[in-house]
């Protein structure tokens, strides 16, 4: 079961030498359950710091954060996060990783085993279960990161900036997994890009955020990724597409 | 691939056979030297023949000699090899029981700070002692026999191996630990499933470390009644002029350190195959 997110009167400062540097300001955000939004801004505008927040990595220095109705006081296993650097461990294989959250949870080995597999196989990665994280390509990675969060049954799943690192082939193969995936689970998702085409591509939802101190200056409905029946390739054609990231580069420049 | 493969089989070849020359020429050398009589008494310079037979001798029975009809065993009642592994059994069980306390008391201390900073100054002190230094005392306290010479190694083996852990432990990336809480973790459940299996390079690296500071000190520990053992023999065969046998000893000690250093390094490529990859 999906959960939404509610975020309420959020700010954050980094303490620094000669005081407090302001990074979050006033951020009221309200994600439904099964929405993707997507959240894009700058480097260094904060926006990973609400995604850690959220994650309960990080304590806001003022302000609440609930999820499916509890409020956030650290990390917990209903906020998956699939961070930009997988962080696979390299002591298990692919499947165990995934396997990992189901183990923490105590479910017996047989079984959990079963559900990583079964993880594996929605990301297209079922010939690569016995093999360890770094014998992976970059792509595959983040496919099994994926995988491991989705295989923890989070409420909501976080991603920071995901495939950030990737080349723009595999980035778009990815990103079009990612709307099958969400499509198929209707987990609420939360995802974090500074690239625009990716925020508008994916989301059902786009955000921007300003430069430091972070404030949400953009908040859209955006029909793409929802509709199934248009082929990604055309969709990246439509002239509507286009239109859409124009507006948002412009939220973004300001 | 296949090229990389074939360089470093030709490398490790000529690798070899570099060794293989190297060894060929230094027992020349050797033989020459011993066999000229340069130095007098001619028994201060054994010739390699003469190490090996006292190396044979030491691991059989024989007869004592000098018109005695009395037959011996080994040297000092005990065969070299038994001598060899009664250090060797010191050795194991003060590392044993160094890392039973090490690789524990580094967890803590490197996962909990006001830990790490109270007891890290003592284990610093510890390890910059000398355990040459300590010994008399361990002898006053736990007696002449193996006690103190176990607690010595002990106290040898386990600084390196909780600092080792320290640096693991606090080597462990922000994120691995988030992604484990995230998925669920509990404290405890994140020590032994993310921060162990994450130090385990370093603590296997502390274990060498411990490991060639034990043999070390081991047969240091062995001037002191330390018969059998294959440090006492060594020191005790030169006191008495036997300086065939010391050199048997001293190639036996050396080689059997390699050896040990192989062995670790071996259990780290099966252990951790993942080092230097992630």
């Amino acid at each position: 079961m999906s959960k939404g997110i509610n975020v309420a009167g959020l700010a954050h400062q980094f303490r620094a030498r000669g005081g407090a540097v302001p990074a979050l300001d006033r951020i009221d955000l309200e994600i439904e359950p099964g929405e993707l939004v997507t959240l894009a801004g700058p480097s260094g505008c904060g926006k990973t710091t609400l995604l850690r927040m959220i994650a309960g990595f990080v304590a806001p220095s003022q302000g609440s954060i609930v999820v499916g109705g509890t409020p956030v006081r650290g990390p917990g296993p209903d906020r998956g996060v699939v961070f930009q650097q997988p962080t696979l461990y390299p002591w298990l294989d692919v499947r165990r990783n995934v396997a990992l959250g189901p183990r923490l949870r105590g479910i017996g080995k047989a079984e959990r085993l079963g559900i990583a597999d079964r993880y594996l196989a929605l990301v297209g990665l079922a010939d690569a279960a016995d093999r360890r994280p770094y014998e992976l390509s970059g792509g595959m990675q983040q496919r099994a990161q994926i995988a491991r969060v989705l295989a923890g049954d989070p409420e909501v799943v976080l991603m920071d900036e995901p495939y950030g690192a990737l080349d723009a082939l595999t980035r778009e193969r990815l990103q079009n997994e990612l709307l099958t995936l969400w499509r198929e689970t209707g987990k609420t998702i939360l995802f974090i890009t500074h690239s625009v085409d990716e925020a508008v591509f994916l989301g059902s939802r786009v955000l921007v955020m300003s430069p430091r101190p972070g404030r949400i200056v953009l908040d859209e409905q955006v029909p793409f990724s929802s509709d199934a029946s248009l082929a990604p390739d055309e969709v990246r054609a439509l002239p509507a597409f286009a239109e859409t990231t124009a507006r948002v580069r412009v939220a973004i420049a300001h | 691939m296949s090229t990389t493969h074939v360089q470093t089989t030709t490398h490790g070849v000529r690798r070899w056979a570099g060794l293989a020359v190297s060894l060929g020429v230094l027992v020349a050398v050797w033989w020459l030297v011993a066999a000229a009589d340069l130095v007098e008494p001619g028994y201060l310079t054994p010739t390699p023949k003469e190490v090996w037979d006292a190396f044979v001798r030491a691991n059989t029975y024989h007869p004592i000699g000098g018109g005695v009809d009395r037959v011996v065993r080994g040297e000092e009642h005990y065969f070299l090899w038994e001598h060899l592994l009664v250090s060797l059994r010191r050795i194991g069980l003060g590392l044993l029981l160094g890392a039973a306390v090490g690789v524990p008391l580094g967890l803590v201390m490197g996962t909990v700070r006001w830990v790490g900073d109270l007891v890290g100054p003592y284990v610093d002190f510890l390890r910059s002692l000398p355990p040459l230094a300590y010994i008399g005392f361990l002898v006053a306290w736990f007696g002449i026999y193996d006690t103190s010479k176990v607690w010595l190694l002990v106290l040898a083996a386990f600084p390196p191996i909780t600092l080792a852990t320290i640096n693991g432990v606090r080597g462990v990336r922000e994120d691995q630990l988030n992604a484990a809480r995230s998925l669920g973790a509990s404290g405890l459940q994140l020590t032994t499933q993310v921060v162990l299996p994450a130090a385990l390079p370093d603590i296997l690296s502390g274990l060498r470390v411990a490991v060639g500071f034990a043999w070390t000190t081991v047969v240091a520990a062995e001037l002191v009644n330390g018969l059998p053992g294959i440090g006492g023999l060594a020191y005790l065969s030169g006191t008495q002029n036997k300086i065939a046998l010391s050199v048997a000893c001293i190639l036996v000690i050396g080689l059997t350190a390699i050896a040990l250093d192989a062995v670790i390094r071996t259990i780290e490529r099966l252990v951790v195959p993942w080092r230097g990859k992630a």
